[in-house]
């Protein structure tokens, strides 16, 4: 009996184990090429931000490149950083501030190429600070002791709403900030359950159909031309495939250029992965797509960061950076 | 007996569904936030004219039933064996009660990690959840093993494997069937949520797309869905459960009111 349960208990745990993993195949699998194609996985958040990387595969920008193209929607950056730093991704897309955490935690991230940039007109950017309709707040330093919501704290939202406050003559440090998903925005502020609100696109094009004023454009005011976010791969397979990421850049530049020139099209291959009702989406403002990702916004960006302490060391923008 | 339940059961969901279009009609809330039933019920009928709607279904039943296949083996085939041998017992019993209060989506940065967001992560977050329900269930069943009838079989010269087999097992069925019954649930609720935060393919990441695109009906519609489907699990599970018994105490005496 007891040798018998013995080895039932043995091959119970087998069956466990191997049951929980490691039939993995790491980051092997990234060499896949079939006939002069390579594939490469592209984790990105289902949001108009990337609707370039979805056009250029449509116009076969990549196709031309040799690259094979298998994007996959993860729910934010948390997803995305940790799936490409261990090569389940060879690329990926994530805010210019996340990046600069992640680089200055020794995370092995590597900038490939921009990925959206604000519009760097004030009161038309695809991201605002607003408030209800009626509320009395006419301007961020009005902000002072009352309720602003964001939707990661110590992110870049936080830095640029900062910004805006104390651009405005306010102090920064008087916000109560909290953190609420874009999506649930425009239910808070109508009901007054926060004061103001830092949404982007679609949330902002709701929040306004709603009556809601701009009162600041923090990524605007961060600086004119802010690169927001970046598609990024590791630096090991920066260093291993050289070639793939120069290629991938290339398309992706074709692709970002292309998008600029046609935001119609770009609007249109957003209902392709996102729910945005019609309506909603002719309202959106679109995001600037330059190719390259503007320095002197990303130094600004880190400079803020830093004396708002959101880096424990300063993030090595050489480094990051292509 | 029967027919007055379901009856009563279908009248207490139109109750609700009315209720769900009374109250934003009124303006007790708003519609842009809450819409109406009627509402839900048109973006239901267009997801399910969709196709890539019944691949995301697929994709959450796929989940589901791999993991809760994985952890019931693992856990019935564990569980006996921790039971009858009286040092594994004792071996593990702390380490069980540490593992078992860790909320499965903690693991989650680990999940990504390893497989990205892919299906494993999916499983590992579900099996983990309902690994530990049918696990203490088993143990449960095969303490509750009556000595006498033990003793008696060893006394007539049943090996350990006839044993286990009609003594052990029979006395452990019931409990064992509770516990797939709530690991079901359990992995469900994991399938989508692993699904709906990692962003894994299924009516979880569906739901999240149509949140983040400001489309309310269209994820009211697909959480309707994933309500149907924890039903239609349970009514599953019970079904199987009943017929398992069939021979049990417990479902006899319930046919006999």
């Amino acid at each position: 009996m007891r040798r018998l349960l013995a080895a039932l208990a043995a091959g119970a745990f087998l069956v466990t184990v191997s049951a929980c993993g490691s039939s993995g195949d790491g980051t092997g699998s990234d060499k896949s090429s079939s006939g002069g194609t390579t594939k490469v996985k592209v984790g990105v958040i289902p949001i108009v931000d990337v609707a370039p990387l979805y056009l250029g595969q449509e116009k076969g920008f990549f196709k031309k490149q040799g690259l094979e193209l298998e994007v996959s929607l993860a729910q934010g950056g948390a997803a995305i950083v940790p799936a490409v730093a261990s090569g389940q991704y060879q690329f990926g897309f994530s805010n210019s501030t996340s990046l600069m955490v992640a680089q200055s935690n020794n995370v092995p991230v590597k900038v490939v190429s921009n990925g959206i940039a604000s519009t760097g007109v004030q009161g038309k950017d695809f991201g605002a600070l607003t408030v209800k309709g009626d509320s009395p707040v006419k301007s961020a330093d009005q902000l002072e002791g009352r309720k602003v919501a964001i939707n990661t704290l110590k992110n870049i939202n936080e830095t640029a709403v900062r910004e805006s406050v104390r651009k405005a003559g306010g102090d920064p440090d008087k916000v109560k900030f909290v953190e609420l998903a874009f999506d649930q925005m425009p239910a808070a502020l109508d009901s007054g359950q926060i004061d103001a609100a830092m949404v982007v696109e679609p949330a902002l094009a709701t929040v306004k159909s709603q009556g809601a004023r701009e009162i600041a454009s923090p990524l605007v005011d961060v600086a004119p031309h802010l690169t927001v976010a970046m598609y990024f791969t590791s630096t090991s397979y920066e260093q291993q495939n050289a070639a793939v990421v120069k290629k991938f850049r290339t398309a992706l530049a074709e692709s970002l250029a292309y998008a600029d020139a046609h935001p119609d099209e770009a609007r249109q291959v957003v209902t392709t992965y996102t729910k945005i009702p019609a309506a909603v989406l002719a309202k959106v403002t679109l995001p600037a797509w330059p190719a390259d990702p503007d320095r002197a916004s990303l130094d600004a960006l880190q400079k803020l960061g830093q004396d708002d302490g959101l880096f424990k060391t300063a993030p090595d923008l050489d480094k990051l950076l292509p | 007996m029967r027919g007055l339940n379901t009856a009563l059961g279908a009248a207490g969901l139109a109750a609700f569904l009315a209720l769900g279009e009374a109250v934003p009609r009124l303006g007790l809330v708003k519609e842009a936030y809450f819409p109406p039933t009627s509402r839900i019920a048109d973006a239901l009928g267009t997801e399910l004219s969709d196709d890539t709607f019944w691949t995301a279904l697929g994709d959450t039943l796929t989940g589901w039933a791999l993991g809760l296949a994985i952890a019931s083996t693992a856990g019935i085939v564990l569980g006996v064996a921790i039971a009858v041998v009286p040092y594994l017992r004792e071996a593990t019993a702390s380490t069980i009660e540490f593992l078992r209060p860790i909320p499965s989506v903690a693991l989650i940065p680990l999940a990504v990690l390893m497989y990205g967001t892919e299906l494993r992560s999916v499983l590992l977050l579900v099996v983990y959840a309902s690994f530990w329900q049918v696990l203490i269930q088993v143990l449960y069943g095969v303490q509750d093993v009556d000595p006498v009838a033990e003793e008696t079989a060893r006394s007539y010269g049943l090996g350990p494997w006839a044993r286990v087999r009609h003594v052990l097992w029979p006395t452990a069925l019931p409990y064992v069937m509770t516990g797939i019954r709530l690991a079901a649930a359990v992995a469900l609720i994991l399938a989508i949520t692993a699904e709906l935060v990692i962003g894994a393919p299924g009516l979880g990441a569906r739901i999240a797309v149509a949140q983040n695109s400001q489309a309310v009906p269209e994820m009211y519609a697909l959480i309707v869905v994933t309500g149907v489907l924890g039903l239609l699990i349970n009514v599953g599970a019970r079904t199987v459960e009943r017929r398992a018994l069939a021979w049990h105490q417990s479902v006899r005496g319930e046919v006999a009111v």
